[in-house]
């Protein structure tokens, strides 16, 4: 049986939980982790930093590295709420 | 002095506090649901947040309609037709956010909700339901419209309470909330068309609208007190 398509909903919760778990993630074992599409990838990452959800922090040897900010843990402690209103209320 | 005498002497204070009561609760839910969608962007969400937010407005412009007609203000009828517009835009976006998905992508990116080309649809027809009622001097269109989509909205609600059946417990919540609002526009219809605008028949529409509005009150607060760990089921 093919696996459930995941819904946009999903997937922003599957890449802040990765970045969460790791704190810190590079790029590259970010986009592995998140089973998209390279374009995809590149979209779902644009918008969660325009909507302040994630930051990309480079150091002094250009390393780029993603983190949760404080928007990006509101979301994540709020998904399961935001899960249920969904489904309870058939949106 | 009987409830009846009592409710018809202090009609216009109960008229306010009616208008007072479902725009606080609109209120509150769009406050609510406003904070979920800009978390989450999705759209659902906005479009049952729009629903509650022209309902609010609805209510008030209904309330304003109401005072300019006991004043015998010669432009009713503008009051009139910005209430059908509001009430009717909040029916729609209410059995939108149940139909959305068949139209547009989850993963797709955000845009307005208020005008887009889809929802400029619902304007336009929101627009000519106003009009046709202006024009033919009643409100059939208002209520054939809404009894409508109702109708339409308890199957939908029905099928989503069969799926979720033991899962969560809003859905059964939901469809009665449908089934009141399908009931309290045929009851608008039978009161216009075969009672003359019967006050009893009034008061029990009123109270039905109080229930509606009190059942989605209820669900938007239940969930937004779960744990986010999802301790308190749903």
């Amino acid at each position: 049986m093919a696996a459930k398509k995941r819904e946009r909903l999903d997937v922003i919760k599957d890449i802040l939980q990765t970045i969460r778990q790791n704190r810190e993630i590079k790029p590259t074992r970010l986009l592995y982790a998140s089973n998209l599409s390279p374009q995809m990838f590149k979209e779902y990452i644009n918008e969660l930093i325009s909507k302040n959800f994630i930051k990309l922090d480079i150091d002094e040897n250009e390393k780029k590295t993603f983190s949760l900010t404080k928007k990006g843990q509101d979301f994540l402690q709020e998904y399961k709420m935001i899960e249920n209103f969904i489904e309870n209320f058939g949106l | 002095m009987d409830l009846y005498s009592i409710i018809l002497e202090n009609k216009l204070t109960l008229e306010a506090l009616y208008t007072l009561a479902i725009s606080l609760i609109c209120a509150v839910i769009v406050i609510k649901t406003d904070r979920f969608f800009r978390l989450s962007l999705h759209q659902g969400i906005r479009y049952f947040r729009n629903a509650f937010f022209f309902y609010g407005v609805a209510f008030i412009a209904r309330y304003v309609f109401g005072l300019l007609s006991d004043l015998n203000f010669e432009p009713v009828y503008i009051a009139q037709m910005i209430f059908e517009y509001f009430i009717v835009m909040a029916g729609f976006f209410l059995f939108y956010s149940l139909i959305w998905k068949k139209f547009e992508s989850s993963k797709q990116k955000s845009f307005s909700s208020l005008f887009n080309v889809r929802i400029l649809i619902f304007h336009l027809m929101a627009i000519l339901i106003a009009v046709l009622d202006y024009l033919w001097g009643s409100y059939d269109f208002m209520f054939f419209s809404q009894m409508i989509i109702f109708l339409i909205a308890c199957m939908i609600a029905a099928m989503n309470l069969g799926k979720n059946y033991g899962k969560h417990k809003f859905p059964k919540f939901y469809l009665a909330a449908m089934v009141l609002s399908l009931g309290a526009w045929a009851l608008n219809f039978l009161a216009e068309t075969f009672f003359n605008w019967d006050f009893s028949i009034l008061i029990g529409i009123s109270v039905i609208n109080i229930l509606f509005f009190l059942l989605f009150l209820y669900g938007v607060i239940r969930i937004t007190k779960t744990k986010s760990n999802g301790s308190k089921e749903t």
